[in-house]
């Protein structure tokens, strides 16, 4: 337990020596923050004031107003509650169906893993948002239905990892010894092979984070995620595309904070992959070679 | 290479069937099935039992299915319950603005990728190698449909130099207001793969440049143009291939946001009218096709690349 801190503690180390992923981490701790307390820190996404309209940013509305009049900096920090909570939502569906298809098509092998594979196989023959939106043609429209595709969307990346993670410890000695002790197959898979698999796992949910995010803004973005009055980014990319000649920054100041949700996820789930690798002595763009090789 | 060609096509047939045994299925997950679909929720029980007896829908399930998939390979895949058209109409009207969209940005893109990857590579770990490398990450990081807003901020909406919405000029009639009107379009969606080419061909010529042949032409005092040109290029380039005939196929997906930003009549617009208004024969008849340009396009990938290796061929 002790050494097992230590090494997290280490690299935890290790990855803050990296700027990207200090800034990242500063800049997620901060967006949480505001999402969290946002009701104590008094900010207000839904009270009209259709006399001040399409305000430009100033003192008192920083982000400026919408076409309600309605405070564009508040539907931003609601919009991260409603951006994270499904992305969240979206990678958990994933992983908790993903990786159990992974660790039996890994860990049985022959005709389970060969079904298994090609269903996986399939849900690849449409690029992830294409996937999504049919998915969503089928549940309808709104934030669950959202939730639903993307996470389905998921499942792939996590049973292809957790398979090839499966594949690796399959014949090490502390798996067959727990065969030959007389352990099921469901304990081997999931008390003995899984708690050994868990850190390519985790660091997988965090690239996965920021794809479900923008998929999540896409999707609401073309009308068929989170509906108004409930605030998201996609949705507020959407109107204010209406108001590019009257209000330019509409579109403009929720698209920075969503971008860089994207970017602060993808740099500490790239970092993570990098070390996970062993590479982390490498410089930033060493993990092109993983992608590659894939 | 028709051995090869034979084995390849003769593994897409399960995913092709599995594919489309979920397509036609889709019908049958809408809350009230493809009955409700047509008669709408509140219908009297003479206006379903006719509509069943019509649609065929009393028959066994594999019947349906044996019809469906008859239909769809003989060309006929139903009529758009929202227009009435036959759904084939429909995608042939979008294709061809789609496509034309997705060369241009894959054109875009390798004139902006290649550079950057030649570039960077020469110079590992320096500050223009830095720069460039942001530039991928970056690509990737902005959200598509925000890029496009952008742009039509600043090209449209200060400049006034193109037009906000977009609308399909086929290239052959007239190149020049095609190419005004596909230009933003294409930019947005080819700023975003080329971060994926250049990050992909960096990583690809780096490798090569540490290899030996390499440090053998150097000894040999072959000017550093001729070894870059040359001999790391060639090498380096077969796996691109691959990733470009991908990216091609990934245009499908990154399109339908594009073209909802623009205003673009393609596919992509199709699917999400299509969507909204819930005409199922017709988002049925769309992911097929995706599916079978996505397949073939994978295919035609994998011959180019056993052609310029032929090792392929032989795993």
């Amino acid at each position: 337990m002790r050494k097992s801190f230590q090494s997290a503690a280490k690299t935890i180390r290790n990855l803050m020596s990296r700027k990207g992923v200090v800034f990242s981490v500063i800049f997620l701790g901060a967006l949480s923050f505001l999402a969290i307390f946002a009701d104590i820190l008094g900010f207000d996404y839904l009270t009209q004031n259709l006399i001040e309209s399409l305000q430009p940013p100033s003192a008192e509305y920083w982000f400026g107003t919408d076409e309600l009049g309605r405070d564009i900096l508040s539907r931003v920090v609601y919009g991260t509650r409603t951006s994270l909570v499904t992305s969240a939502g979206a990678v958990t569906i994933a992983a908790v169906l993903g990786v159990p298809i992974g660790l039996v098509a890994g860990f049985f092998g022959g005709w389970r893993d060969a079904v298994l594979m090609r269903v996986v196989d399939v849900m690849l023959a449409l690029p992830a948002i294409l996937f999504a939106m049919a998915l969503i043609a089928i549940l309808g429209k709104g934030q669950m239905a959202a939730m639903i595709a993307v996470g389905i969307t998921g499942i792939p990346s996590f049973a292809r990892i957790t398979r090839a993670q499966v594949l690796s410890l399959r014949n090490r000695d502390f798996v067959t010894a727990v065969e030959a002790f007389g352990g099921s197959a469901t304990y081997s898979m999931f008390r003995t092979i899984l708690p050994n698999s868990w850190s390519p796992i985790v660091v997988q949910a965090i690239v996965l984070a920021s794809v479900a995010i923008l998929l999540e803004a896409a999707l609401s973005f073309l009308g068929m995620g989170v509906a108004p009055p409930t605030p998201s980014w996609g949705e507020m990319l959407r109107t204010g595309k209406s108001y590019l000649y009257e209000a330019p920054y509409y579109a403009v100041l929720p698209g920075i904070i969503l971008t860089l949700t994207i970017l602060s996820f993808d740099t500490i789930g790239r970092a993570m992959t990098d070390f996970l690798e062993g590479r982390h002595e490498l410089g930033d763009h060493s993990s092109v070679d993983a992608e590659s090789e894939k | 290479m028709i051995s090869y060609l034979i084995r390849r096509i003769l593994q897409l047939v399960p995913v092709l069937l599995v594919a489309s045994v979920a397509i036609w299925a889709m019908l049958y997950a809408v809350p009230g099935g493809p009955v409700a679909m047509i008669v709408g929720q509140d219908a009297s029980q003479e206006q379903i039992d006719a509509a069943t007896r019509e649609l065929g829908l009393d028959r066994p399930l594999i019947v349906q299915y044996a019809d469906w998939v008859g239909n769809a390979v003989s060309g006929d895949l139903g009529k758009s319950i929202f227009s009435k058209e036959p759904v084939v109409k429909l995608i042939g009207q979008r294709l061809p603005a789609t496509i034309q969209l997705a060369v241009f940005s894959l054109l875009i893109a390798l004139i902006i990728s290649i550079p950057i990857a030649i570039i960077s590579a020469l110079n590992p770990g320096t500050w223009i190698d830095r720069v460039l490398s942001s530039w991928s990450a970056l690509a990737l990081a902005v959200p598509t449909f925000w890029l496009g807003i952008l742009l039509v901020l600043l090209f449209a909406v200060e400049l006034r130099w193109l037009p906000s919405a977009s609308r399909y000029i086929p290239f052959w009639t007239a190149p020049l207001d095609a190419m005004r009107n596909t230009f933003l379009p294409a930019l947005t969606l080819g700023v975003y793969v080329s971060g994926i080419l250049a990050r992909f061909l960096r990583a690809s010529l780096v490798g090569e440049l540490r290899s030996d042949y390499v440090r053998t032409a150097r000894s040999k005092g072959l000017p550093e143009r001729q070894i870059v040109g040359g001999h790391i290029m060639r090498n380096a380039l077969i796996p691109f291939v691959t990733i470009v005939g991908l990216m091609l196929a990934n245009f499908l997906g990154g399109s339908v946001v594009t073209e909802v930003v623009f205003t673009y009549p393609g596919l992509g617009r199709l699917l999400v009218q299509a969507i909204s208004t819930r005409d199922y024969p017709l988002i049925q008849g769309i992911i097929l096709v995706i599916i079978v340009i996505f397949m073939l396009i994978n295919l035609a990938v994998d011959m180019l690349y056993a052609y310029i290796d032929p090792r392929i061929e032989h795993k």
